[in-house]
C-alpha cells in the first residue's frame, strides 16, 4: 500500500527520526512504512492520522 | 564515562557482530582442534571453552550497537539480546561440562542420565526468551521482523531435517544428532534477517 508519510514529514521537517519518537516506535519501523515494505495495523495507523490531524484515507492510498 | 571507557565503547560499536561471532566460531573450532590432537580434552578444555564464552560478551554489544545505530534497538531487543548472552554462555558451560564430565567419570546409571539432560536445560531459557520476545515487544514492525526471520530458520530446520533423515533411510548419509537443530535454526534466523534487511536496503534506495 503507498501511503503519503514522506511527504507529510517533509512538510512538517521532521526526520524519520522525530516521527519514530512521536509515534513511539522505532527510526526502522517509520523507514519501513514510507518505503511501503510494510502495512502497519489499523492502532498503529490511527496513530499516524491523529499526529497528522488527517483521516486515514488522505495518508494511505489502496493500491486498485 | 572516562575517555577510556568511550574509547572502548567507540571501537565495540566500529566492529560488526559477524566479526565478533566468527572469533567465537574460530575458538570453538581451535579448541577442537587442539582436543583432536590431544593438545586440550577434558578438564583442561573447560577454561579455554569458559574463555572463548567470553566472545559471546562484545558480540551482543556489537549486535546492541548496530541495531541502535539502524534504529531498531526497542528495550524489548535489548532484553531480547541479553537474554540471548545468558543462554549463550549456559549452553556452552552445560555442553562442556557434559562432555568432561562423561569422557573422564565413565558415568553410569542417574548421573549418565543427568549429563546427558543437562546440555538441553539452557534450552527451557531459550524458548522461553523467544516467547518473552514476542510478548514484550511493543513495535510492531520489529515483532513482525523478528518472528519472520525465526520463521525462516524454522523452514531451514524442516527442509534439512527432512532432507537429511530420507538420506539416512535410504543410507547415502552418515547419521547426524538431533541436537543439530538448533544451529540451522540459528543459521535459518540469521540468514532471514540478512534477507530482510537486503529488503530495506533495496526499499530505501531512490
Amino acid at each position: 500500500m503507498k501511503n503519503r508519510l514522506k511527504v507529510l514529514r517533509a512538510e512538517r521537517d521532521w526526520s524519520q527520526q522525530d516521527l519514530a519518537e512521536r509515534l513511539q516506535v522505532s527510526r526502522q519501523s517509520v523507514n519501513a512504512i514510507e518505503t511501503g515494505k510494510y502495512d502497519p495495523s489499523l492502532p498503529l495507523a490511527f496513530r499516524i492520522a491523529d499526529l497528522f490531524g488527517l483521516p486515514i484515507e488522505n495518508i494511505f492510498i489502496r493500491n486498485d | 564515562m572516562s575517555q577510556k571507557a568511550a574509547k572502548i565503547e567507540t571501537s565495540f560499536a566500529g566492529r560488526h557482530p559477524w566479526l565478533w561471532a566468527t572469533a567465537f566460531a574460530a575458538a570453538l573450532c581451535a579448541i577442537a582442534y587442539c582436543e583432536h590432537r590431544g593438545v586440550l580434552g577434558g578438564w583442561r578444555s573447560l577454561p579455554f571453552v569458559a574463555a572463548a564464552a567470553l566472545l559471546l560478551i562484545p558480540l551482543t554489544k556489537a549486535t546492541n550497537n548496530r541495531q541502535a545505530a539502524a534504529g531498531a534497538l526497542s528495550p524489548a531487543t535489548r532484553r531480547y539480546n541479553r537474554r540471548m548472552l545468558i543462554w549463550s554462555v549456559g549452553y556452552v558451560l552445560c555442553l562442556g561440562t557434559a562432555m568432561t564430565v562423561h569422557n573422564y567419570l565413565d558415568p553410569q546409571g542417574a548421573l549418565l542420565w543427568g549429563i546427558s539432560v543437562l546440555p538441553s536445560v539452557p534450552m527451557v531459557y531459550f524458548v522461553w526468551t523467544l516467547a518473552r520476545y514476542v510478548i514484550e515487544e511493543e513495535d510492531e514492525y520489529l515483532r513482525h521482523r523478528q518472528t519472520s526471520a525465526a520463521l525462516i530458520g524454522l523452514a531451514l530446520v524442516l527442509l534439512v531435517g527432512t532432507l537429511w533423515g530420507f538420506l539416512e533411510t535410504f543410507g547415502v548419509a552418515p547419521h547426524v544428532p538431533a541436537w543439530w537443530v538448533v544451529p540451522v535454526w540459528a543459521i535459518g534466523l540469521g540468514l532471514g534477517q540478512t534477507i530482510m534487511a537486503s529488503a530495506e536496503r533495496r526499499a530505501d534506495r531512490p
